[in-house]
């Protein structure tokens, strides 16, 4: 009769130390979810700085004539960082499940890509035929269908990066994501859906069979 | 917020994580006892019952095999021949002339439950020993069985069932199915929720028996029916580790679904028929029908779950693939290789490694006992057995469900 006693408390016991043990589980997993926000929060915080000084940068341009070449080839190598940066942050949000720590740093890093491409606008003012800017408005939250349809651009555009270098500035933003400054570009530009591609601040992409032009206006 | 298929995927774990635990404590705790059968106090005289229907084949080594056990007051060993278009009924008659405890009923088709009622009306032992007609009992099984009924409220005490023609790769995987089943039972048999006495050898205590009426003819599974009828009742059902039987389990994909489909049918009617005392009634009530449904909902759900993701996965590759073909890209990439594995993936992995490590535990200790290492060994077997022979189960219950519904018992 003891033992089964007991053996009855086993309900309870099981209960308790799978409460235990999947809390700890979840527990490990949040904390492995944050220490990836904390990570790209650094890696932010470095991308801030650097933009901010390519902002003064361009100041400084305007008040006294430095090279142009300098100038784009700092813009460049900060374009391939945030681009490197926007992948890493992808994969980091496929991966996430049980907070959502990183659209935050999803939003930031959507203000300083816009921050970026208005920079490079810019400079393609002051040193004309240096590079080409690629942006990519993309919808963050996004159907099935869409997503499918999102990856074959993001894999064409990152093929066309690797293939063309230095000759164009490839910059991703989700254009759904509540921020002032990528609504009023849509609206600037026109956009009557998502994902689209803009080269060069001219030249607009919907469909997917249209991409193969972008290569030919960025050689 | 997490979303829905995350929240899913966590509520899934918890329970498979709970019933981990739940059976790690009751090894634990209860390690000793596992292979523990009590020593008879009385010499039980015991009637043995052997339904036979088209059984020419196996009735007389199955017969040989009771007369054989080392227990020493088997009062009658009697054979139901319930119609058999063949032999069977004669093999009986004649082995009658080697065995004088050897009874035969020859009697018109009418099922197995009805077939044992018939003989339980007339069997004279104070046991009742039930083996069907393809199941030979080893020589000490029947010995040990009886000793629990030392226990005036055990009622019915079962065996862990073998499988005797390991011919084939269905056939020797369902040999690691019924040594977990094993020895999950006896895990259960800790708590006294017991909630199936086997067929191939099961022993009662004829008084319960009569006074639970007997096997219910309108159940397809009438060992589920008679258990849960004696558990309503207040009695103990019970399960020895250490007694075993051997039987034939059916060779064909096709024969095995049709019996996977009866055991189905069987557990939903019980749960049908027993839905008053749910979480009522002592262990029936609050745990073997809700642990039945629960399994039943739950393998059905995961099922479900899990078609819905490979379908989603399905359709959003054929998609990829679509618009890659129209846009000239390459439709896999290095770059897709995401190497920061979600936490669900990283529970997933725990839980099966940890599965495959309990499966081999159980198997070293069952099929270990009886010399059989190949089965412990085949690392094949058992992945096959948990990744793939167990996803069958829930489309079982769904095929049970639709022939219920139909009302379509045919065998």
């Amino acid at each position: 009769m003891e033992i089964l006693k007991s053996n009855r408390n086993v309900f309870w016991e099981a209960l308790i130390i799978t409460i235990f043990i999947f809390g700890i589980g979840v527990l490990i997993g949040i904390a492995v979810e944050n220490r990836r926000g904390v990570e790209i929060s650094e890696l932010y915080i470095e991308a801030e700085l650097q933009m901010l000084d390519l902002n003064i940068q361009s100041e400084i341009f305007n008040l006294k004539n430095i090279s142009c070449g300098r100038m784009v080839r700092d813009n460049i190598k900060f374009g391939d960082r945030i681009f490197e940066e926007a992948l890493l942050l992808k994969d980091y949000e496929d991966s996430q499940t049980l907070t959502n720590a990183l659209e935050q740093q999803h939003r930031k890093y959507d203000l300083l890509r816009t921050l970026f491409w208005i920079n490079s606008i810019k400079i393609k003012k002051e040193c004309p035929g240096n590079f080409h800017t690629v942006v990519y408005i993309y919808n963050y939250r996004a159907g099935m269908n869409e997503k499918a349809k999102q990856k074959v651009f993001s894999d064409y555009l990152s093929e066309l990066k690797n293939k063309k270098g230095d000759k164009i500035i490839l910059i991703p933003i989700a254009g759904d994501l509540n921020l002032f400054s990528t609504q009023s570009l849509i609206e600037e530009y026109q956009i009557s859906s998502l994902p689209v591609v803009i080269v060069d601040e001219k030249e607009k992409f919907y469909g997917i069979e249209e991409l193969y032009k972008i290569s030919s206006l960025t050689d | 917020m997490i979303n829905f298929v995350s929240a899913v995927y966590l509520v899934l774990m918890f329970i498979a994580l709970y019933f981990f635990f739940f059976y790690i404590i009751l090894i634990i705790r209860n390690r000793d006892m596992l292979f523990y059968y009590p020593k008879p106090e009385r010499n039980y005289s015991i009637s043995v019952l052997v339904p036979a229907y088209n059984e020419e084949s196996a009735i007389e080594k199955t017969v040989e095999h009771i007369f054989n056990s080392d227990y020493k007051n088997i009062a009658e060993v009697i054979v139901i021949n319930d119609g058999s278009k063949d032999r069977t009924g004669e093999i009986a008659e004649k082995l009658k002339k080697k065995y004088k405890k050897l009874k035969v009923i020859n009697k018109k088709n009418s099922g197995k439950a009805d077939s044992l009622n018939q003989a339980l009306k007339i069997a004279k032992g104070e046991l009742i020993a039930i083996t069907d007609a393809d199941s030979f009992p080893e020589k000490e099984s029947i010995r040990k069985l009886a000793g629990f009924f030392n226990d005036e409220k055990v009622a019915a005490v079962t065996s862990a069932v073998f499988i005797r023609n390991r011919e084939n790769f269905l056939t020797s995987i369902q040999q690691i199915e019924y040594i977990i089943l094993a020895w999950t039972r006896k895990l259960l048999d800790f708590i006294e929720a017991v909630y199936v006495t086997n067929g191939p050898l099961s022993i009662y205590r004829k008084s319960a028996l009569r006074e639970v009426r007997g096997f219910d003819t309108t159940t397809v599974t009438e060992d589920i029916d008679v258990t849960w009828n004696l558990l309503k009742h207040g009695y103990k059902t019970k399960m020895c580790l250490d007694a075993f039987v051997t039987t034939n389990a059916p060779t064909k994909f096709r024969a095995w679904w049709r019996q996977r489909e009866r055991w189905g049918i069987g557990g939903i009617q019980a749960i049908i028929k027993y839905r008053n005392v749910f979480l009522k009634k002592g262990m029936l009530g609050f745990f073997v029908i809700p642990f039945v449904s629960l399994s039943i909902l739950l393998s059905m759900g995961v099922f479900i779950f899990s078609l819905y993701l490979v379908l989603k996965a399905f359709i959003s590759t054929y998609l990829t693939a679509h618009y890659s073909y129209i846009a000239e890209t390459p439709f896999l990439r290095m770059q897709d290789i995401n190497l920061n594995p979600t936490i669900l993936i990283f529970f997933t992995a725990v839980l099966f490694i940890t599965s495959f490590i309990y499966t081999r535990y159980i198997l070293a200790n069952l099929s270990g006992k009886r010399n059989e290492w190949h089965e412990v060994r085949n690392i094949f077997k058992r992945l096959f057995y948990l990744l793939i022979y167990l996803a069958f189960y829930p489309l079982v219950w769904f095929t049970s469900i639709y022939r219920m519904i139909k009302g379509d018992y045919r065998w």
